[in-house]
């Protein structure tokens, strides 16, 4: 048998090289990404573009823009939504069978695949509705798509509102909803805020909900919400699954480093908003 | 302490809509559920148990004269989640221990937003990356197309590795300090310890942290679907094309009607039950934790 000292530093080294593992897939990955097309992606040609669909030279812009109008579109739907669920879960359910049942559920949504709200999404309201592939069928299967990250992070937000700062409000009469309203929410914003910004990102990468909802490609930027509109990320896999441009490579290369370089901003923004709101709890917790 | 009577109305009327809103996620889930469950009838129906074979051969032109085995798919998909767990769990695993017992302060922090930043990155840029670097790789080496189970495995390994890492952590960081340092004040080493003190006690949420990680991979669509090959075969080989349910479902849902459609949805409804069947475990794992 080996010796205690010897199979220890073996583990350690084991350990480090599988941390070590780790971060090289990450780096590798993001250096190749941004190696491949940051270039084309910073580009105004690029950026500001129209999409060819035979020849060379094609742009991003509408698709640029159909992110953004999905994103906003999206959280106008899914933002009250999941607000004023995570609001009863944290202050005004009492844990029993009903909250059991909403709390399974949410799971349960976290946890299906992309895809199948995709197709759930393309039945109801592309068909169903008859809404065609457009925005808003896209925003609404990206809003339940997303329901359980908004929900579970700003419930967590409320929950973390000192309890002491309820009691205050109650102590002078408040309401309930007053108390949520004008002490509760404005402490837990930037919780809140947080979740947002990482549920953009999310909005952002995601693909397989959105090609056949919002759609995959068009030529020119969406001005209504019932326009079909091509996402970023549903071009670049149109892009690339087709290949029908004689330079995808170049489009999907400079696609991908532009995408990639909208959600870590996203992330990056979500994290300074969690540190910040951190301090602030910290020092909130000194003045009590 | 009570307010008026209007007030009182108001809260009631504010109680309700709340409530309201958070039953939208019980009716999200039955109507996906109907939804699913009644767009794959069609095929349930006119197909029977041959939806349960590997013989697929869609008829565009006349939906009805195909025959829609998933069976080839269902296998891709059970291959291609085992080969990413393979090599998921344990770099997640892993990687977990080695942040929380392991890594100075400094790399500690630059592995947490790390993972952090992986988990974001969007499924097309990692299959893009698998499609460009890894396929092509997998070809010079092995002398074949390079897509195929191999290369998907791969690709779901580093997309499962957020999810595993950040549960494993929570897992272990969840145990009591005591367990460690009697542990340790025993004599044993750091390695002893983690092996037989940590992770036996952390199993069940490393458990947690596998099996959610495997309702990702099962899920995963496009990455998948851009490595995989998309051979409607069935394969047991590594380096052989073939498709997963996820990757048939996207490839062919443009293009089809009638029961061909619906034999894609009535694949959806399997890839929704296999994840419904997971999280049930998780409840399980978690509630006998709960007991004890």
């Amino acid at each position: 048998m080996m010796k205690p000292k010897t199979a220890d530093r073996i583990a350690t080294i084991v350990f480090w090289l599988l941390g070590g593992i780790t971060v090289g897939v990450l780096l590798f990955i993001i250096l190749q990404i941004f190696g491949r097309g940051l270039l084309t992606a910073l580009n105004p040609k690029f950026l500001l573009g129209k999409p060819e669909a035979m020849k060379e030279g094609g742009g991003i812009f509408p698709m640029i823009i159909s992110s953004l109008y999905l994103t906003g579109l999206t959280l106008l739907i899914a933002l009250p939504v999941s607000l004023g669920a995570a609001i009863y879960l944290a202050e005004y359910s009492r844990e029993g069978r009903v909250t059991g049942a909403i709390r399974f559920c949410v799971d349960s949504l976290a946890g299906l695949p992309s895809i199948v709200f995709g197709i759930f999404g393309m039945t109801l309201f592309v068909i169903y509705f008859g809404w065609g592939y457009s925005l808003i069928a896209g925003a609404f299967t990206c809003a339940i798509l997303n329901l359980p990250t908004l929900m579970r992070s700003s419930e967590e937000s409320i929950r973390s509102v000192p309890g002491t700062y309820r009691e205050a409000s109650f102590s002078l009469g408040a309401t309930r909803w007053t108390t949520v309203r004008q002490v509760v929410l404005p402490s837990a914003t930037p919780g809140i805020l947080a979740g947002t910004m990482l549920t953009i990102g999310r909005i952002l990468g995601e693909s397989a909900a959105i090609v056949y909802t919002a759609g995959l490609f068009v030529r020119k930027a969406p001005t209504s919400p019932m326009d079909t509109a091509a996402p970023l990320a549903s071009y670049i896999w149109y892009a690339q699954t087709e290949a029908l441009i004689p330079d995808f490579r170049r489009v999907v290369d400079g696609g991908a480093a532009f995408l990639l370089l909208l959600v870590l901003l996203m992330n990056f923004l979500a994290r300074r908003l969690a540190r910040y709101y951190q301090r602030k709890k910290l020092a909130g917790g000194a003045d009590g | 302490m009570k307010g008026s009577n209007g007030a009182g109305g108001r809260e009631r009327v504010i109680r309700f809509a709340l409530f309201a809103m958070a039953s939208i996620s019980i009716f999200s889930v039955l109507l996906i559920l109907l939804f699913i469950f009644k767009e794959s009838l069609p095929a349930i129906r006119s197909q029977g148990f041959t939806l349960l074979t590997t013989n697929w051969s869609p008829n565009v032109s006349d939906p009805s004269a195909g025959s829609y085995g998933m069976l080839a798919f269902l296998n891709g998909t059970i291959l291609t989640t085992l080969g990413g767990m393979a090599l998921g769990a344990p770099l997640g695993v892993g990687t977990a221990v080695f942040i929380i017992q392991i890594a100075p302060e400094r790399i500690e922090g630059i592995l947490r937003r790390g993972i952090e930043m992986l988990a974001g990155i969007p499924s097309v840029i990692i299959g893009w990356f698998g499609l460009t670097l890894l396929v092509p790789y997998i070809a010079r080496v092995t002398g074949t197309s390079g897509y195929g189970i191999l290369a998907a495995s791969i690709v779901l390994a580093v997309m499962v590795l957020p999810t595993v890492v950040v549960l494993s952590m929570e897992a272990l960081k969840s145990l009591p300090h005591e367990l460690e340092e009697a542990s340790l004040a025993m004599g044993a080493t750091r390695w002893q310890t983690i092996r037989h003190a940590l992770l036996p006690a952390a199993r069940r949420g490393i458990l947690v942290a596998v099996i959610l990680g495997m309702g990702r991979a099962i899920g995963e669509t496009m990455a998948v679907q851009m490595v995989v090959g998309n051979a409607r075969q069935l394969a047991f080989s590594l380096t052989e094309r073939t498709s997963t349910l996820t990757s048939r479902i996207i490839t062919d849902m443009g293009e089809s009607t009638g029961v061909f459609r619906s034999a894609l949805f009535a694949q959806g409804l399997v890839l929704l039950l296999l994840v419904m069947l997971l999280i049930l475990g998780v409840k399980l794992v978690s509630r006998d934790k709960k007991v004890k």
